[in-house]
């Protein structure tokens, strides 16, 4: 059984729909990109799947449990755990109560607090810091709080949208390097969202692409070449033909 | 310095009363948007329920009987009360809706309510005497001060710290902090929207339930309008304040209370008629120098 | 851009629609209704007024304004103090300027006159107020009303305070009130339809984008302003002429949530909904009014109990709320279907235009 499933999912806004019918799935413990131009609909993915926007078709399963047109914190509690675009931290809270918000939905308080060191541990600078307001950080710091606010919730799942969005080259280096220090410390099965498939290719996982609300290319990172993404990717070939997996 | 001293505190109770109504407005708009015109009707309703409901001039107390040590208890929970049917039966059902519709329900509410006081105990004010010990003076630096105002000032005070002990020290007040800058995120993080905006209607009525209190006590009459003023002042601090900061909302509160009694005292005679034209206008001149409010939250600013 | 005809004639149905409904009412309740129901309809039609020019300037900017019934109160006073009869107002408003106290003007210029003076007012204050956005504008307009309201009811030498200001003379009737609601349908639609109002709706919808693509916001949000206040200021003529008595309270908070409910209800949006809005409310608030009165059912009187007429409508309203949170009309305009040809349907249909 996946961790997530993902089947036939259809979102309208209006008149415009901006999910087609995609499904895809997440086993526990991979990480899954979804790439794809400007208005492919990855954000309305995530935000169906974390039960902000709610899907007109369609069915989300996580860990079994059906998880369509849930509420929010429903589906929080269950497990998914999601940094949206943009990094929004609650700038008038502190960091460490921004990272303590998570753990409402926890039972283990003991574990909170271990998991707290830990991030601490891999943040430094967020521990320097934690009693100041989290607006005055930078936007890679404010990145990087967001998501270590993610894993205060313990979740079975985190999906990022777009961690790269607005950050310098360098900033954006330092900011999968933490990620991926911590899917490996942590064994964290992850979902990220990104525009450019050049850092799934780099980070290894498995890949997806999505086009006008439609899944065009499917695979392996490591078993994708750039020629194959780049047409799908802008669609030279016409839509839906290109699949690779 | 005795009339200084008066003067302060006259201020500080009347900005006592706007501050805790801004107060009320300001953590239901920071969890929904709302802006509930219903507040005042809160108010009205809390202080009519120590009578007995009757359409003649007599009033006879009712749970206005009780002893303080309960009297106080159970009208602000009646107020509290009060505030959270209005959300599970009517706002819970329009938080998708914009804040038009909200608002319009709200006043809705307020109508209703008001117009359910007015068949119970008909649009006479009826004299109404609890906690006659409050109407003496004291001595305060010479100045004879009536106990109500001192009563007041401490009574928020100490409203004030306890609810900002609550919102800084415990889960329930980080989750509203959290809910009012950014909702959809909170739940994202597992919050309850449903509990934060319950509890968010809780204690605003409760707010009511305290300003009932102080203004039936001060004026010694229950009327049902009694509430409108204290919510229309209290609608306007909160904006004034920075829509979203519970901080900005009291202190600005104050500062209207402030402003209002030094009119009394700076205006002319003849112009003192005139005195809410000027704090009125003294409102559009603030927003015109600072159209976020006073004290508006960085959230607040990132969104517009 | 040119407009092929049939667009020309679809763009005016929904006035004519609106118009068309409103005659009706009027003219059935001319010939059956008794004198106290032909009452009821100047009343609704003098609202209708009043909500229009509300939404001229709330629809298109998205503002919720709660000032604008103090333009009714501007203009309401400034045509009682035109059409008073001088010896009533050497009683009653002696602080009156001498032209004012000795003459007597007739209704129509006075009319006009008099809704010009919010007008000016707006066109005055204005500028100011149209820098702010979202809640302050709204808060601000909120005490626009309050400053105009503690004015008016404390220069007593003028406005006679708190009391009321009698003799005015009464001219509206149920044609006047027609005609004026007529007029304030058609002057909303044209300002609707016209580049300021495309573009303040465009602002309000988008505002970034519109102000990217040159809209200045603030001068179309006072364009909207002033011609509202010249609307409202004409439903406060009607309605001073139609009671023949005024007091400050009148337009106050009451007037202004009645009057912003039913634009609500109808659908803030559109400008049928503000006239679908006060036509259902005010029908609603009738019925229930004359249920409180009493419906003889065979040998016994059906009748509510007294004051749970209001409890009835404050009910009724959150009803509409809560199944339509946009409004009976849900934004849409009210028009007839050429979808099945160019013969117009023989009922009417409501239909859907994107905004």
């Amino acid at each position: 059984m996946s961790l997530l499933a993902v089947e036939n999912l259809v979102v309208r806004y209006g008149q415009l729909t901006a999910l087609r019918g995609v499904s895809l799935h997440v086993e526990e413990g991979e990480t899954l990109f979804v790439t794809g131009p400007n208005g492919a609909g990855k954000s309305t993915l995530l935000k169906a799947i974390a039960g902000v926007v709610r899907p007109a078709e369609g069915r989300i399963r996580l860990a079994g449990a059906d998880i369509t047109g849930n509420a929010p914190e429903t589906t929080a509690r269950l497990g998914f755990s999601m940094v949206p675009e943009g990094r929004q931290v609650f700038p008038e809270l502190t960091i460490e109560e921004n990272l303590w918000l998570g753990v409402g939905i926890r039972r283990n308080r003991a574990a909170a607090a271990a998991d707290l060191d830990h991030i601490y541990a891999v943040f430094p600078m967020l521990r320097e810091r934690r009693h100041a307001a989290a607006g005055i950080l930078s936007g890679g710091q404010q990145q990087m709080l967001v998501i270590a606010r993610a894993l205060m919730t313990a979740p079975r799942l985190v999906a990022i949208d777009e961690p790269s969005l607005g950050l310098a080259p360098k900033i954006i280096d330092q900011v999968y390097e933490l990620l991926m220090r911590l899917r490996a410390e942590r064994q964290l099965t992850l979902l990220i969202v990104e525009q450019s498939s050049t850092r799934a290719l780099m980070t290894g996982g498995r890949l997806v692409l999505l086009r006008s609300g439609q899944i065009v290319l499917e695979g392996a990172c490591d078993a994708l070449d750039g020629a194959t993404l780049e047409r799908a990717y802008f669609g030279y070939d016409g839509p839906a033909e290109v699949t690779a997996s | 310095m005795t009339a200084t001293l008066q003067i302060l505190f006259d201020a500080l109770s009347l900005g006592s009363l706007y501050a805790l109504g801004a107060l009320g407005i300001a953590l239901i708009f920071g969890v929904m948007r709302l802006v509930n015109f219903a507040h005042g009707d809160y108010i009205a309703f809390s202080v009519f329920v120590l009578l007995w409901p009757t359409t003649e001039a007599v009033s006879i107390l009712l749970l206005g009987q009780l002893p303080p040590i309960l009297l106080i208890p159970v009208v602000i929970a009646i107020g509290a009360l009060l505030s959270m049917a209005s959300e599970v039966t009517v706002f819970r059902r329009l938080r998708e809706a914009n804040p038009a519709t909200m608002m319009i329900a709200s006043f809705a509410l307020g109508f209703v309510i008001k117009h359910a006081l007015l068949m119970a105990y008909s649009s006479r004010p009826k004299s109404i005497s609890i906690l006659p010990g409050l109407a003496q003076q004291v001595e305060v630096m010479g100045a004879r001060i009536p106990l109500l105002q001192v009563v007041t000032i401490l009574a928020t005070i100490v409203i004030l710290l306890a609810l900002t002990a609550f919102l800084k020290r415990t889960r329930f007040g980080l989750e509203m902090r959290a809910a009012a800058q950014d909702f959809t995120m909170a739940r994202m993080l597992g919050v309850k929207a449903n509990r934060v905006i319950l509890l968010a209607f809780a204690i605003s009525g409760a707010l009511a339930g305290a300003i009932g209190l102080v203004v039936v006590v001060q004026t010694g009459t229950a009327d049902i309008n009694m509430g409108l003023s204290v919510m229309l002042v209290a609608f306007i601090a909160t904006v004034i304040g920075g829509l979203g900061s519970l901080y900005g909302a009291v202190v600005a509160g104050f500062l209207i209370g402030g402003a209002s009694v030094l009119m009394q005292v700076i205006l002319p005679l003849e112009a003192r008629p005139f005195r809410d034209a000027f704090v009125y206008a003294l409102v559009i001149a603030v927003l015109i120098w600072r159209p976020q409010g006073l004290f508006a939250p960085r959230s607040s600013r990132q969104r517009v | 851009m040119t407009r092929a005809p049939s667009v020309l004639a679809r763009t005016f149905t929904t006035p004519l629609l609106l118009i068309a409904l409103l005659a009706a009412i009027a003219v059935l309740f001319f010939l059956f209704g008794s004198g106290a129901q032909q009452r009821f309809v100047v009343e609704m039609l003098i609202r209708v007024v009043l909500v229009v020019g509300i939404w001229i300037f709330v629809g298109n900017s998205g503002i919720i304004s709660f000032g604008h019934v103090g333009f009714m109160c501007l203009a309401a006073y400034a045509t009682a103090w035109l059409t008073i009869p001088p010896m009533l107002k050497q009683i009653s408003l002696r602080g009156l300027p001498d032209f004012l106290l000795t003459n007597q003007f007739p209704f129509w210029p006075s009319a006009f006159a008099a809704a010009l003076l919010p007008a000016i007012f707006a066109l005055i204050i204005g500028p100011i107020l149209m820098r702010l956005a979202g809640i302050a504008a709204s808060i601000a307009t909120f005490a626009m009303l309050a400053v105009i309201n503690t004015v008016y009811s404390n220069w007593s030498s003028v406005t006679g305070g708190t009391s009321s200001i009698v003799g005015i003379p009464t001219h509206t009737t149920l044609w006047v009130a027609l005609g004026f609601s007529a007029v304030a349908i058609v002057i909303a639609w044209l300002y609707a339809i016209s580049r300021s109002g495309l573009a303040l709706r465009a602002a309000r919808d988008e505002p970034i984008a519109a102000q990217a693509s040159g809209v200045n916001i603030e001068r179309e949000r006072l364009i909207a302003f002033v011609l509202s206040a010249f609307v409202c200021g004409a439903a406060g003529v009607l309605y001073a002429h139609f009671l023949g008595i005024i007091t400050p309270d009148a337009f106050f908070l009451t007037a202004t949530f009645v009057a912003l409910s039913m634009l609500v209800v109808g659908g803030m949006y559109s400008l049928s909904g503000a006239v679908i809005g006060v036509v259902v409310i005010s029908t609603i608030i009738q019925i229930l009014r004359w249920l409180e009165r009493g419906v003889p059912l065979g040998d016994v009187t059906v009748a509510l109990p007294n004051g749970s007429q209001q409890i009835a409508i404050g009910a009724v309203m959150i009803m509409i709320l809560l199944f339509r949170p946009a409004g009976l009309m849900g934004n849409r305009e009210l028009r007839l279907s050429f979808r099945r040809g160019p013969q117009p349907a023989p009922d009417r249909e409501v239909r859907g235009k994107p905004e």
